[in-house]
């Protein structure tokens, strides 16, 4: 798979629950082999355009195409999903559920077992692999989840939120994970509300609002046509400067730094100059590349 | 359909291995047996204690007759000039079938003579109560002087109501009294005997080939399989419903449909489920067809003439079919409540509702009986939710075109996937709109839309 191939392809895609629409004329191609971020506040749709990437349900109008074919029920067993709606059979023994899981998608037999005995390892579960779930606690519970939806080694793999709820070591670890999936050439497709983890682990992103896509593209891309600048300052003073909406768009203060994202067109060099001239002493000044988390609020707060 | 046989295994295994079935499967034999057997004991011990009668005979010559006559009245169950078969023959009339209860109890009886000795009926009586009262009497008979002539005989005893005492004794009386006119006229005893016996009746139906002996068994095994539908709905229908919801609880749903459509997942849960059903009924099935083959045997060897129900192999299959297709009907519209409801007991008002139309069907049954070839006998046989409890019902007693036949299975077999598809369809729609319970005009919605 060369990386200008294209996994998946939503093509003007619409759906619609009674009067509420929940997806919106949505166009989107993601490339083999990167990991694409579909982000956006809760409600926005991104659970809907995956239900309708996995087959779980069908658009109302638009096309969608899988691995470059009409999408069919076939081409489900090469999806690996992690839904956001998590759950698992409760009296049921760990390693039978993930046979079952694997069955489902057409991966069975000697393999299937090697399978999720690899897995138990890697995720440091072996000891309750005859458990039953209900024995295990949320976090493990998270982890099995996790195993169901890539054991089968599929090809493409969509998580809906998979880090919610999990401690920094569990999360490091499916990070990992994920990553290794991406270096083996796998496509993954990555939903979260989280901007700093899309930010970290994405390739490309997909920004949707209220059902729309607000913007698509490589996260260098993206954050380049946004065009604005953003400056860390450590100063005492020159608070008329940062209070001045024509040069400074907002000002995000930390415990001693602040953060000034710049008016559009605005140049740093002149913001620095305006801050000497009005006595301020600047022990930082630094230019940032403005956060995925601020262009997400300065996209959204462009639509009300 | 790969898919189709993993779900199928995974719910048929995970039940089967359950301790839940497990211990079900061995506590239902032990409950029924319970059921069966503890009346029955508690019937006997009230008979098993001897029952003392006293017989004030003030014609003075028909005591000896009334005695043997009670006593044969009560130990006649072994007379193998009475109709055979099941104890509960409901061909009979009931009083036949009170006398066959009564003899099956087989409570012993003591008869003492009371002779008159010229005191008068008055201090009799009044002493006889008191003995009664005593308990050391059940009960007591008069007979007047002119009983041949058809005066009425009195009993008195502590416990009147019990009537199969007194239908022992009525029944011996009279045989006693007619058996003494008859005498009187100079008639041999034995001849009498022999003249008075019973007629029994056999009952064939005559179909295209040959003439069947049909003497009401083959009734109640039709009406076996609609009681059967009846009994399997009562005691599975809980679990289909649980079956269906469960990923709905667990929040499964989701992972299963991004591997495996919603049809194959319902069909699937059907199947297993009632796998399950019929793994637990054959297992008993077997158990009890054993060892009604050792007790036929048993009393055939001991010269009982048992009769084993007579029905075509043809028949056979057909009831097993309408059988399947009965509990699969009904399954069915089970899986449709599951996929509406959220929880188990929002379910409970469908239910009941679910399986009116399976005891309307009972209703039907002897309409059908009395005759099989009218109009509503024919409907309800090809109306899909009576159809598996009538069409036997019409098989049995009637010979049937097989167009008939068949296409009542056809229809039930098409209602049972229909119906299956519709619970798939109301359960992918309910899924992805979780929140509130679905109103009857939203579910018709659903349906309608994809």
């Amino acid at each position: 798979m060369t990386s200008s191939q294209t996994t998946v392809s939503l093509e003007h895609v619409t759906k619609r629950f009674a009067e509420f629409t929940a997806v919106n004329d949505l166009s989107l191609a993601v490339r083999a082999g990167r990991i694409y971020g579909l982000i956006g506040p809760n409600g926005a749709g991104k659970t809907t355009t995956i239900r309708m990437i996995v087959n779980i349900t069908a658009p109302d109008s638009g096309a969608i195409q899988l691995f470059g074919q009409q999408m069919n029920a076939g081409s489900q067993d090469r999806i690996g999903y992690l839904p956001e709606e998590r759950g698992l059979y409760r009296k049921m023994r760990i390693s039978d559920q993930l046979l079952f899981f694997a069955e489902l998608k057409d991966f069975k037999g000697r393999t299937a077992k090697d399978a999720v005995d690899r897995w138990l390892e890697r995720m440091k579960l072996v000891e309750w692999k005859n458990k039953k779930v209900e024995a295990l606690s949320k976090g493990m519970q998270q982890k099995i989840q996790f195993i169901a939806a890539v054991i089968h080694d599929p090809d493409l793999l969509i998580l809906d939120e998979p880090f919610s709820g999990l401690d920094p070591i569990n999360m490091e670890l499916l990070k990992g994970i994920v990553l290794e999936f991406k270096a083996a050439g796998k496509t993954i497709i990555f939903s979260t509300h989280l901007m700093e983890l899309a930010e970290k682990i994405c390739d490309d992103i997909c920004l949707i609002n209220r059902s729309q896509k607000v913007l698509e593209g490589s996260l260098r891309d993206v954050k380049r046509s946004f065009g604005r600048t953003s400056v860390a300052l450590r100063a005492e003073g020159g608070d008329g400067v940062l209070d001045d909406r024509s040069i400074v768009a907002s000002v995000k203060r930390q415990s001693d730094e602040v953060e000034a994202l710049l008016a559009e067109g605005v140049d740093p060099q002149i913001v620095l100059k305006l801050l000497l001239e009005s006595g301020a002493r600047i022990t930082k000044f630094e230019l940032v590349e403005p956060t995925l988390h601020d262009i997400f609020i300065e996209k959204l707060s462009e639509g009300t | 359909m790969k898919k189709l046989l993993t779900i199928i295994k995974r719910e048929y295994l995970t039940r089967v291995n359950s301790k839940a079935f497990i211990f079900s499967t061995i506590l239902g034999p032990i409950i029924m047996l319970a059921f069966m057997v503890v009346p029955v004991l508690i019937a006997m011990m009230e008979t098993g204690e001897v029952t003392r009668l006293a017989i004030v005979d003030q014609t003075g010559r028909i005591f000896d007759r009334v005695r043997d006559s009670i006593i044969n009245e009560a130990s006649e169950g072994s007379d193998p000039s009475l109709p055979g078969g099941l104890p509960m023959d409901m061909s009979q009339s009931p009083e036949e079938r009170a006398r066959q209860a009564g003899m099956a109890m087989k409570g012993d009886i003591k008869i003492e003579k009371v002779a008159p000795a010229g005191r008068p009926l008055e201090d009799l009586k009044r002493e006889l109560n008191e003995r009664v009262r005593r308990k050391e009497l059940d009960g007591y008979i008069v007979i007047p002087p002119d009983v041949l002539t058809g005066k009425k005989a009195e009993y008195y005893g502590r416990n009147v109501g019990d009537f199969m005492n007194s239908i022992q004794i009525e029944e011996g009386l009279s045989r006693a009294v007619n058996e003494q006119r008859l005498a009187d006229t100079g008639v041999d005893q034995n001849l009498l005997r022999e003249m008075s016996k019973r007629v029994t009746l056999d009952t064939f139906k005559v179909s295209e080939e040959t003439e069947e002996q049909d003497s009401g068994e083959a009734f109640f095994l039709v009406l076996g399989v609609g009681l059967l539908i009846f009994i399997m709905i009562l005691m599975y229908g809980g679990t289909v419903l649980s079956a269906v919801m469960e990923e709905k609880e667990t929040r499964i749903a989701e992972i299963l449909f991004s591997s495996v459509r919603p049809f194959p997942l319902m069909l699937g849960k059907l199947v297993g489920v009632s796998l399950v059903a019929l793994t637990q009924f054959a297992i008993w099935g077997l158990l009890i067809g054993g060892l009604s083959i050792y007790g036929v045997a048993t009393l055939k060897g001991q010269g009982m003439d048992l009769q084993i129900p007579s029905v075509s192999a043809a028949n056979v299959v057909y009831f097993v079919l309408f059988f399947l297709i009965g509990f699969f009907m009904y399954a069915s519209i089970y899986a449709v409540i599951g996929s509406i409801v959220r929880t188990y007991d929002e379910s409970q008002g469908f239910l009941l509702v679910a399986i009116v139309p399976l005891i309307l069907s009972f209703y039907l049954v002897f309409p059908v009986v009395r005759s099989p070839e009218s109009t509503i006998a024919f409907w309800a046989s090809i109306f899909p939710l009576s159809s598996p409890v009538i069409m036997p019902v019409r098989i049995i007693s009637q010979t049937l075109p097989f167009w008939q036949i068949g296409l009542s299975l056809l229809i039930g077999f098409g209602t049972v996937i229909l119906l299956t598809w519709l619970a798939a369809r109301i359960y992918r729609i309910g899924m992805l709109m979780y929140g509130k319970r679905a109103t009857i005009p939203e579910v018709w919605r659903w349906v309608r839309e994809s």
